[in-house]
């Protein structure tokens, strides 16, 4: 589905000097697969997923989306930001329906589907609110709703829910747990939380930062689907969470 | 209620002032304002005031909205593009400190006095501001917004006008507020210096015939024209800017 082959991205600093912030990255991911990327600041995962996105050209290598090279954006990928980089002049029902009404459909079906997904992410009532009148949490789930509208092959998060606090945070990892289970959609998720990473993945990706590095591709083997409550006295769960909470320390210190 | 008060008690202070120093200094060129401001009904029932003051308006629009539509694709191109800036933001920065009125001479050389060069000076006059706020307005919104719709499949021109805009519009205003009152400004002066016609003519003509109370008269009209311009343009400044955090609204917010 996603192939990554020998990505390299160098960026010029602004002394004049290149910093080599991905090198040599390969990256397989599977049709429906649930893949985290996890790794210290400055690592290159959100470059690397801005790389996927084609929001962002990359030096060497090459991506394939179904074996095709990626180009530049397209509705075959969505992503979800941070910082939930909603449209803030349009209502909310008007940005989930956005990328629909884009695609050439009526105003009407636009709506109807917006409506639909506002009701799944429990916001039907804010429709007709502007984003700055949500808040944060509601803000994400707009913002996941309207990349979900246009019906995107694959989901390219990142730290989608870094922003948000510990109670919103486990409400919409639960939500998207659901989300994904009901699609079963390609998703690329980049976080800095170990435990969001294990818990939400088929696969754990860990990189290393001075070169932007793939140091470790780990399989999480736990049932789905997953209730929260029930992983945090699960004993696998807990080891994978020490082991690569380990090793991310331990390449910061060989790093330091 | 209170903005109104406080208008209220502003106007009248500098009407007590106004009052206070035509006793004082006894000028004839100091009228009273009672004087004045009765001068204002005669001046205004003629026909000619009317049609200097459209001269004035219909002049200042045209300047306005070629330099607010130059003006804010300029800056947006600027803003997004680093070519763009690079080009001409030294450009930009050599025009920013001359004072256009002084460029009046020139363009009344190759213009003549009519509408062409008075245009001319009002787009120069006011394009400043609202380039330069749009420039900030654009470098300012965030490439996860854009690449949000252009992860939609919308293509790069769309996103400048449908994306980039919209989201510098709290900053385009600021601009648009101000390059609104320079327009009037280099208007008022254009027709000081061009005389022809216009609400500027007419003020130095009651000058010239020393009819101190018209004049009196023709500066409050600029001025109310100033205020009444403001007023509107804030009114529909709010209107636009809705969504924005700049204009007041009630937070919601729940889990």
């Amino acid at each position: 589905m996603i192939a990554i082959e020998h990505l390299s991205k160098r960026f010029r600093t602004a002394g004049g000097k290149q910093h080599l912030a991905l090198d040599d990255v390969n990256l397989d991911v599977q049709h429906g697969e649930f893949v985290s990327i996890i790794g210290p600041s400055g690592c290159g995962k959100s470059t690397l997923l801005y790389i996927v996105g084609g929001f962002v050209p990359a030096s060497d290598g090459a991506i394939r989306i179904n074996g095709k090279p990626v180009r530049g954006p397209g509705p075959d990928r969505g992503p979800v930001f941070q910082e939930f980089a909603l449209f803030a002049w349009k209502t909310v029902i008007e940005n989930v329906a956005y990328g629909l009404r884009l695609q050439g459909k009526s105003k009407a079906e636009a709506n109807e589907r917006a409506i639909g997904l506002l009701r799944m992410v429990g916001l039907e009532r804010f429709a007709n609110f502007y984003p700055k009148e949500l808040s944060g949490g509601m803000k994400q789930r707009v913002a996941i709703a309207r990349t979900l509208a246009y019906n995107p092959e694959i989901l390219l998060m990142d730290e989608p829910f870094g922003a948000l606090d510990a109670h919103v945070r486990t409400h919409l990892q639960r939500d998207l747990l659901n989300i994904w289970e009901e699609h079963r959609k390609t998703v690329l998720f980049v976080t800095h939380s170990v435990e969001e990473a294990v818990y939400l993945s088929d696969r754990v990706i860990v990189m290393a930062a001075g070169p932007g590095r793939i140091v470790k591709d780990i399989r999480i083997e736990l049932d789905r689907p997953r209730q929260r409550a029930e992983l945090m006295f699960n004993r696998r769960f807990q080891e994978y969470v020490t082991d690569i909470e380990g090793m991310i320390d331990a390449f910061e210190a060989s790093a330091a | 209620m209170k903005r109104i008060l406080s208008f209220l008690t502003a106007l009248g202070v500098i009407l007590l002032i106004w009052e206070l120093a035509h006793r004082a200094f006894g000028l004839s060129g100091l009228p009273a304002p009672l004087d004045a401001l009765s001068a204002m009904p005669d001046l205004l029932r003629e026909p000619e005031t009317v049609i200097d003051v459209l001269q004035s308006l219909r002049r200042m629009f045209i300047g306005y909205a070629i330099a607010a539509i130059g003006g804010i694709t300029l800056g947006l191109l600027m803003g997004t593009s680093r070519l763009a800036s690079q080009m001409l933001n030294p450009l930009i920065m050599m025009i920013y400190p001359i004072p256009k009125a002084a460029l009046m001479p020139i363009l009344m050389i190759w213009l003549g006095v009519g509408d062409m060069s008075k245009i001319l000076i009002i787009i120069l006059g006011a394009s400043l501001p609202i380039i330069y706020h749009a420039w900030q307005g654009g470098k300012s919104v965030k490439s996860t917004v854009v690449w949000s719709a252009a992860a939609m499949g919308m293509k790069r021109p769309a996103r400048l006008f449908r994306i980039v805009l919209p989201a510098a519009l709290p900053e385009i205003f600021i601009g648009l507020r101000t390059g609104l009152i320079l327009a009037l400004i280099t208007m008022v002066v254009s027709e000081i210096v061009a005389r022809s016609n216009g609400i500027g003519n007419l003020l130095f003509n009651a000058m010239d015939m020393a009819l101190y109370d018209r004049m009196f008269a023709a500066i409050i009209i600029i001025a109310a024209m100033g205020c009444a311009l403001d007023w509107v343009f804030e009114a529909i400044r709010k209107r636009f800017l809705r969504w924005s955090d700049t204009s007041d609204h009630i937070e919601v917010s729940a889990g």
